[in-house]
């Protein structure tokens, strides 16, 4: 056990105590006292209506709570003491806790991943706290394809309001399909399963360093098991609702989704340059749903800060983009606001010349991914305009047509990735 | 009469020979060095040449936006800056030697003085080109966040980060070549007193609802609930 040094005495003292298992569930948590109660609840309950005869535990890895979320971790109890059937588990129940003085991702999910590797767990799924209604029912869901059918990586998938996660749904999907040609939707997700051997390989990996993956490590996960060839699936779980404590805003986020999806082009060159159009993956229960819901959204303030951040940013943009996208760009924020389209075709070219100008380090890595943000403005206004009023089976063939755009475009990246970039004069 | 004459002009013609004979030497010896010294500083900026594209320093500058800056001034790139930098350097510093060897006291007194003064310029030069760097660097992820953050004019910002970061790197350089110390740390303290002042009296004054706002910001929003919705962007995850 190579990665075994970074665990404390005290925890490898409880690995020890509980011994090997085959289903293991972690929650990584910061401040979630008033919710983990009730994911312990609801996990305890899957053990007991799916998994009564597998040995479990459940690993709470706690970021700096001051509001005691570990204790009432391991106080909480089930207030279902059997199942449906009148069953209880056939098991004893493991819990562990451990406690790092501040909330890191990346070292929560490295804990979880080397806690599945001595455990020797068959199958692992990690949950979070923040998620309001989350049930015994999608715990379920995320450990069975790993469990029982040999799956190394189980995505989510959820119903989504029509302008909920725009950032996965017009960059990180499209884009990651295309280039690592898996169609696989939420490749960022608090939520998900993965397989014993999938960890060991993904602990074993030395990477755990890189601020990319101490940020999204279930993203670099994904991608990870997506480019390795591991056999992966998608397992729709319904409606997320999360904490508005929860919300990331958008500087972050596309901080974090972009940077991550960037460096693992990098990391992952030789097996994605070499790879065309796209497969699907084996989904359990619909591939995608769209709720009606209209949430209330300024979108002449989106537009505002599009155009804003493009004639600000001008000089920048003129060093990452290439010549022809950078004038679209600009003729774009010039037009009037109820007829500025940022049509798929322009979106597309432009996250390559970024992904080209990230590999040829032509600017600041972290600064040239914040420069995106106002052209992520300008996407998401284009998709409201377009649909104000669309039905959810025009917005789905809307997705489908974006993510063509980046398989039809791929070529220009290999291109623009391979050629090394000029200093402009 | 005659004799004299000529006593004196065979003692000039003597005295001009034996300076003659004194200086040739000597002005030898200072195109010897000088020459040795043009080749010391080719071979040098060679070297550091090599060894700045090894180290991959113009992708450095790029990054840093300190080629930017260069470009704009219309000079090399950083790595043949860098490397002539190191050439005259070296070859001026030669010179010097060369001419001291001439042995005339006034300019030795001169030359000993550059010397001392040279390390000092080296730095103030070196301190000058980082104040650059991180000027650009700092400037830059201030114009970026207020654009992000959608502050009102965001290039405010930037400037205002660029100048003072300038200002400090300029005051520390000068009071390093040690040019009217007084003078420099006083013009500094004014410039700076006076930025502050202006921006605490635009701020207090002109800005009176923007710092309301602000208060309120951080004290509690009075917004209605309406309003505070509609300003919302999307989810992005």
């Amino acid at each position: 056990m190579p990665e075994e040094s970074f665990l404390t005495d005290d925890l490898l003292r409880q690995f020890m105590s509980v011994g090997e298992v085959d289903i293991l569930v972690g929650i990584p948590s910061h401040n979630h006292a008033e919710t983990i109660g009730h994911t312990v609840e609801e996990i305890e309950e899957s053990f007991q209506h799916e998994f009564p005869r597998e040995r479990v535990v459940i690993i709470n890895v706690d970021g700096g709570s001051q509001d005691g979320t570990s204790e009432i971790f391991l106080k909480a109890s089930s207030h279902k003491n059997s199942n449906s059937r009148g069953l209880t588990s056939l098991r004893t129940e493991h819990r562990v806790v451990t406690r790092y003085d501040t909330a890191s991702p990346g070292m929560a999910f490295k804990t979880l991943v080397a806690a599945a590797d001595l455990l020797r767990a068959k199958a692992c799924a990690v949950v979070s706290p923040g998620t309001s209604n989350l049930s015994a029912e999608w715990i379920g869901k995320l450990l069975r394809p790993a469990y029982l059918q040999n799956f190394d990586f189980v995505a989510p998938l959820y119903t989504r309001q029509r302008y909920d996660g725009l950032l996965v749904r017009i960059l990180l999907y499209p884009m990651t399909r295309a280039i690592f040609g898996r169609r696989i939707r939420e490749l960022h997700s608090t939520e998900l399963g993965f397989s014993g051997r999938l960890a060991s390989m993904c602990l074993s990996q030395d990477v755990w360093h890189e601020r990319t993956v101490q940020e999204l490590p279930e993203t670099w996960m994904a991608i990870t098991a997506i480019a390795s060839d591991f056999p992966c699936c998608q397992s729709y779980l319904g409606p997320k609702l999360r904490s508005p404590a929860s919300r990331t805003d958008i500087v972050t986020a596309v901080r974090q989704v972009l940077g991550t999806l960037f460096w693992c082009m990098e990391s992952y060159q030789p097996v994605w340059v070499q790879r065309t159009g796209s497969e699907s993956v084996p989904t359990f229960g619909p591939d995608h749903e769209i709720s009606e819901e209209r949430p209330n959204v300024n979108r002449e303030r989106i537009f505002e800060l599009f155009r804003s951040g493009v004639a600000e940013l001008s000089p920048i943009l003129k060093t990452i983009l290439a010549p022809d996208t950078n004038e679209a760009i600009q003729r774009v924020a010039t037009m009037d606001e109820r007829n500025a389209c940022f049509d798929n075709a322009l979106w597309t070219r432009t996250l390559y010349d970024f992904a080209a100008s990230y590999h040829h380090t032509t600017l600041n890595r972290d600064h040239l991914i914040q420069s995106f943000v106002p052209l992520y403005r300008g996407k998401v206004h284009s998709y409201l305009l377009q649909h104000e009023s669309s039905s959810a089976g025009e917005i789905e063939a809307d997705s489908e047509n974006l993510c063509l755009e980046f398989e039809r475009q791929k070529p220009y990246l290999v291109q623009r990735w391979k050629v090394q970039s000029e200093v402009k004069p | 009469m005659n004799d004299t004459i000529l006593q004196g002009l065979a003692q000039a013609y003597g005295n001009l020979v034996h300076m003659v004979a004194d200086f040739l030497p000597r002005l030898v010896v200072m195109v010897t060095i000088i020459l040795v010294g043009l080749l010391v500083a080719f071979i040098l900026k060679n070297i550091l040449r090599s060894i700045l594209h090894l180290t991959k320093l113009d992708r450095i500058s790029e990054e840093a936006g300190a080629s930017h800056v260069l470009r704009k001034a219309a000079m090399p790139s950083m790595t043949e800056f860098l490397s002539r930098s190191l050439f005259w350097m070296t070859f001026l510093g030669f010179i010097l030697i060369g001419i001291s060897v001439l042995g005339i006291p006034e300019l030795q007194e001169q030359i000993a003085r550059l010397f001392e003064l040279l390390p000092q310029i080296f730095v103030a030069i070196v301190i000058l080109f980082v104040g650059v760097l991180v000027a650009n660097f700092l400037s830059r992820a201030a114009l970026l966040t207020a654009v992000n953050a959608g502050y009102r004019s965001p290039s405010v910002w930037g400037g205002l980060v660029r100048f003072m970061i300038w200002i400090l790197a300029i005051s520390m350089a000068l009071e390093q070549v040690g040019l009217a110390r007084q003078t420099v740390v006083t013009a500094f303290s004014i410039v700076f007193g006076a930025i502050m002042l202006a921006v605490a009296i635009a701020f207090g004054l002109g800005g009176r609802d923007l710092a309301r706002q602000t208060l309120e910001r951080y004290l509690g929003d009075k917004r209605p609930e309406s309003e505070h919705e509609k300003e919302q962007e999307p989810s992005p995850l």
